[in-house]
């Protein structure tokens, strides 16, 4: 068969809405959007656990501070599974886990701009809950749809997972609205922080070259827009519910389209701290992963080398 | 291996593109070829399925039986379930609606959602 | 359990407040490691671990409780580092991997020993709950183990680190054994195979063996320690443990969170 003749079939598989497995033939082109878009799955999911992380030591109640290990937990399990799945895409590549989780310290892949900024407060650890995690629920029941079969079966365990993870950020939220006013000042404070970081993190509405192929090959198969507005009618008038702000006056419904107005984010702040990892807490999280992969390396070094079985169950 | 025995493969099937593979039995096979043409009439002569695995059973390596080898959930492990959590209520003071993984799930996939236009 | 004659109760405390304060403790060091694991999937591993003992520290704080204790958040967020009764050397830094495996391991091989002794406990709740938790504690134990024996006959490198964390906390290692007070209260109820010198003993016979496979000398048996925390004497580094981790609660004592 021609190049051509398998292109075409491989389209009309995908227009079909047939799944593409990891040994099928696939474009190059193909394979790259797919390492490009899932790697950096990964180790945003894996950055995502930071933020959270640096409150679990201070979590102000026994169950709290349970939940809140198993949910940054998940997310690393989230990374695990995802990289896995940019491994095999890779292996034609000849690179392996080690080669993309250097590329995330060498700055060659990148991670959601959410995950460069700072938590300075328990509410700060919530509302990522609440809203980050909404916001990539949303992103990621869409990609449930996905043309490659591997990504939407391994995202049906994630948003199950995730499940946990919105019941558990809606009840910080709920406790916080509810308490004190020492509380529910600090909520608002903490959305002040995270509104306009959410608005950039479903992407520009013109949407990139790489993130308009995705589209036609049914990688993904919304809009950067289309996931905006769902976010924006599912969590404005929750915020508003609970009397909060939203730190932007031009959050209103248009009544006849059903459209929802909102400020343009600063496209060029966030692409920048994105683009160089120069946000506030950028280098300071990647320094954490870097003593994860870097400073451990000498163990993962002595398992491979280790030769003798370990001993058969302590009696 | 007693001599001119086949090899014992475990067979796995996928039966549709979103489900896991999952272990149905096994049979004895020259080879890993022989083996997947040999599970399609061993195990699946009356459904269609979506992709078949074989693996030869000395490479499977499995768990013993035991409470240090097998996750056990012991202890209340709720705090880390859906539904060890009961937010409806709280919602309702505030006159919203509580959110469920199902609703957006289905809103994002094609089926209705939240005031969808 | 008011029913209990004061002395016996205030022996239970003696008892399960150690146990709740270790498992608490050693909890919160290894809840610091999440994220920082040496591949993704001991990162769950290990998290998993610790989220096993703290709601093991939670089991046994509810019996205090029960005993006419503080509420459990209380005991947690509430005292003063001279309050907490566990042994010092779970409250210490975290250091490398190699540490974290030396130190997990003999610390599930002592609570091994304690816990097993507790299934013969005669009070029907706490020997139920220990049976419990002794499932998931077998697990913690085989997968120490697993990690000791893969350092220890890794490369040179871990196997020199693994050397160096034995020899470093070794001397300090002595007050786990001790329970803050004369043995004596381990016979009001019916606890004497939680001596002191008994659990040392058998602790000691494990860890030798263990070493010896790996041909490493013994080190002799564990001193008495400088400090002991189940009297409630502390380093610096609980007081700061207890610092970040009542930040919040503490923020607002009369808030629900």
């Amino acid at each position: 068969m021609t190049e051509d003749h398998r292109m075409a079939d491989f389209m009309t598989k995908i227009e079909k809405g047939q799944k593409i497995e990891a040994n099928d033939w696939m474009p190059d082109d193909y394979r790259n959007l797919l390492i490009k878009q899932i790697h950096m799955h990964a180790v945003s999911e894996i950055m995502g656990a930071y933020p959270e992380k640096e409150w679990v030591p201070k979590a102000p109640t026994i169950r709290r501070k349970m939940a809140l290990n198993a949910k940054v937990q998940d997310e690393i399990g989230h990374g695990q599974i995802l990289l896995r799945l940019a491994e095999d895409l890779s292996r034609p590549y000849g690179r392996g886990r080690e080669a993309l989780m250097d590329d995330l310290l060498d700055g060659h892949v990148k991670f959601h701009n959410v995950f460069h900024m700072p938590a300075p407060t328990w509410a700060d650890a919530g509302v990522i809950a609440f809203l980050v995690d909404g916001g990539a629920i949303i992103t990621q029941a869409m990609l449930l749809d996905s043309s490659y079969a591997p990504y939407a079966r391994m995202l049906k365990r994630i948003v199950a997972e995730e499940s946990f993870h919105m019941q558990y950020g809606e009840s910080v939220v709920l406790a916080l609205a509810e308490g004190t006013s020492f509380q529910r000042n600090l909520l608002q404070e903490a959305i002040n922080r995270w509104w306009e970081a959410m608005m950039f993190f479903f992407g520009p509405r013109q949407m990139g070259q790489s993130a308009q192929k995705m589209m036609r090959y049914k990688i993904r198969t919304k809009t950067n827009e289309e996931l905006r507005q769902k976010f924006i009618n599912r969590y404005a008038p929750r915020l508003w519910a609970l009397g909060m702000r939203i730190p932007d006056p031009a959050v209103k419904q248009d009544p006849q389209t059903g459209e929802w107005g909102y400020t343009e984010p600063n496209w060029a702040l966030y692409t920048e701290m994105v683009r160089n990892n120069s946000g506030p807490f950028s280098q300071a999280r990647l320094d954490l992963r870097r003593r994860a992969h870097a400073g451990n390396r000498w163990v993962r070094e002595a398992l491979n080398h280790a030769s003798v079985k370990p001993s058969a169950a302590e009696s | 291996m007693p001599q001119g025995e086949y090899l014992v493969y475990e067979v796995f099937v996928q039966r549709q593109a979103l489900d896991f593979h999952v272990n149905v039995g096994s049979l004895r096979a020259a080879n890993a070829e022989m083996a997947i043409q040999m599970a399609r009439e061993t195990f699946f002569r009356r459904e269609e399925v979506y992709d078949i695995w074989v693996v030869p059973e000395h490479c499977i390596s499995s768990s013993p039986h035991d409470a240090a080898h097998l996750p056990v959930h012991a202890m209340d492990k709720k705090y880390r379930l859906p539904r060890g959590y009961d937010n409806a209520p709280h919602w309702k003071k505030f006159k919203a609606k509580a959110m469920t993984i199902e609703d957006v799930a289905n809103e994002m996939t094609g089926g209705g959602g939240e005031g969808s236009r | 359990m008011n029913a209990l004659p004061p002395h016996e109760k205030t022996s239970w405390v003696l008892l399960l407040q150690a146990m709740a304060d270790d498992e608490w403790i050693v909890a919160h060091r290894g809840s610091e490691w999440l994220g920082l694991a040496p591949d993704l999937e001991e990162d769950l591993a290990y998290s998993s671990v610790n989220q096993d003992e703290m709601g093991h520290a939670q089991f046994y704080y509810a019996l205090l409780t029960e005993l006419g204790e503080r509420e459990p958040e209380q005991m947690v967020f509430a005292r003063t580092a001279s309050q907490w009764r566990n042994a010092c050397i779970l409250e210490s830094p975290n250091g490398d991997w190699a540490r974290v495996v030396a130190l997990r391991y003999f610390y599930e091989v002592f609570d091994d020993i304690r816990t097993n002794a507790l299934t013969r406990a005669p009070w029907p709740s706490l020997q139920a709950g220990v049976r419990k938790i002794r499932r998931e504690e077998a697990y913690h134990l085989e997968h120490f183990a697993t990690w000791f024996d893969m350092l220890a006959n890794g490369t040179l490198e871990s196997r020199r680190r693994l050397l160096d964390a034995i020899l470093d906390m070794w001397p300090k290692l002595g007050d786990i054994f001790s329970w803050g007070e004369p043995d004596t209260f381990l016979s009001t109820l019916d606890l004497a195979s939680l001596r002191q010198g008994e659990v040392q003993r058998l602790w000691e016979e494990r860890i030798r063996d263990k070493l010896h496979r790996w041909q490493i000398a013994w080190p002799g048996s564990v001193p008495l320690p400088a400090a002991n925390g189940r009297r409630g004497e502390h380093s610096d580094d609980l007081a700061n443990l207890l610092g970040v981790m009542s930040e919040v609660w503490r923020s607002d004592e009369t808030a629900l969170w």
